[in-house]
């Protein structure tokens, strides 16, 4: 059961990326036909990105210790040592700014204004994050699976 | 509305997220840096660590986000998008960096 509440991580994290990606092109052309599109985008994001938060904390905080030993103990340290320790604490930023998302889609995004480029952007830092989590992930998990091998 | 046409929310809560991806940063590089004191109150004040700190970043976001969102009697911050966007973009790669450089060299 842990390993089905782990794996729904990276899921839910790539939903947030396509979601992401798809609200940054969705910013490129604002009219009134996506505006409401952009809104309900921007919420889905953020929404993803917090469940998947909380899932990783919850997994994380409750079953990580046995595999962080398994790491330690392999070929790849580096996997907890820096991947692992690099990627909780750069999470926090890409959390805030997945919150931020709504926020800001719900400025006027109408014609070329201001706060529509600026949620592209924000969407685009979210989607690139996120890519940076997944590489991350596999590394953690490439850490564990090289630690559990005979060495 | 204020700056060119940002919204004091806007405008509020992305210096939010700008501060307080700095200030966890910061934050972070303390509670590994004196285990003892800092990082062992953050593990006596909920079950780990980690959640301390989420609970303090989510905290200092709202609260940051709402007072530079009613500053200046209401109007918020006057800020140009694209500067607001460079903020976050040198927030997120400040972090990174920083985050990433001490893990590295650590």
């Amino acid at each position: 059961m842990s390993h089905l509440i782990l794996m729904l991580h990276p899921m839910l994290g790539m939903l947030a990326i396509l979601a992401a990606g798809w609200l940054f092109v969705e910013t490129r052309h604002v009219d009134a036909q996506n505006g409401q599109r952009i809104i309900s985008l921007s919420n889905v994001t953020a929404i993803l990105v917090w469940i998947s938060y909380i899932v990783a904390g919850y997994w994380y905080v409750v079953f990580y210790a046995p595999e962080k030993a398994v790491i330690l103990k392999g070929p790849w340290p580096f996997a907890h040592n820096y991947f692992m320790e690099t990627k909780e604490h750069v999470f926090f930023v890409l959390l805030l700014l997945a919150t931020y998302l709504p926020i800001a889609a719900r400025d006027d995004l109408t014609g070329k204004s201001p706060a529509r480029s600026l949620t592209g952007w924000v969407a685009c830092l979210v989607a690139l994050l996120g890519i940076m989590m997944e590489g991350y992930g596999a590394f953690i998990s490439m850490g564990v699976k090289l630690g559990a091998l005979p060495h | 509305m204020n700056g060119k046409n940002l919204s004091a929310t806007t405008v509020g809560f992305g210096l939010s997220v700008v501060i307080t991806s700095v200030l966890s940063t910061i934050l972070m590089i303390i509670k590994e840096t004196h285990e003892e004191t800092v990082m062992a109150w953050m593990r006596k004040a909920t079950p780990h660590h980690w959640i301390t700190h989420g609970v303090i970043v989510v905290a200092l976001f709202v609260v940051l986000g709402l007072l530079l969102s009613k500053t200046g009697g209401g109007k918020g911050v006057e800020m140009k998008s694209s500067l607001l966007a460079g903020l976050l973009a040198a927030a997120a790669a400040l972090s990174f960096v920083a985050i990433s450089g001490f893990y590295l060299l650590e």
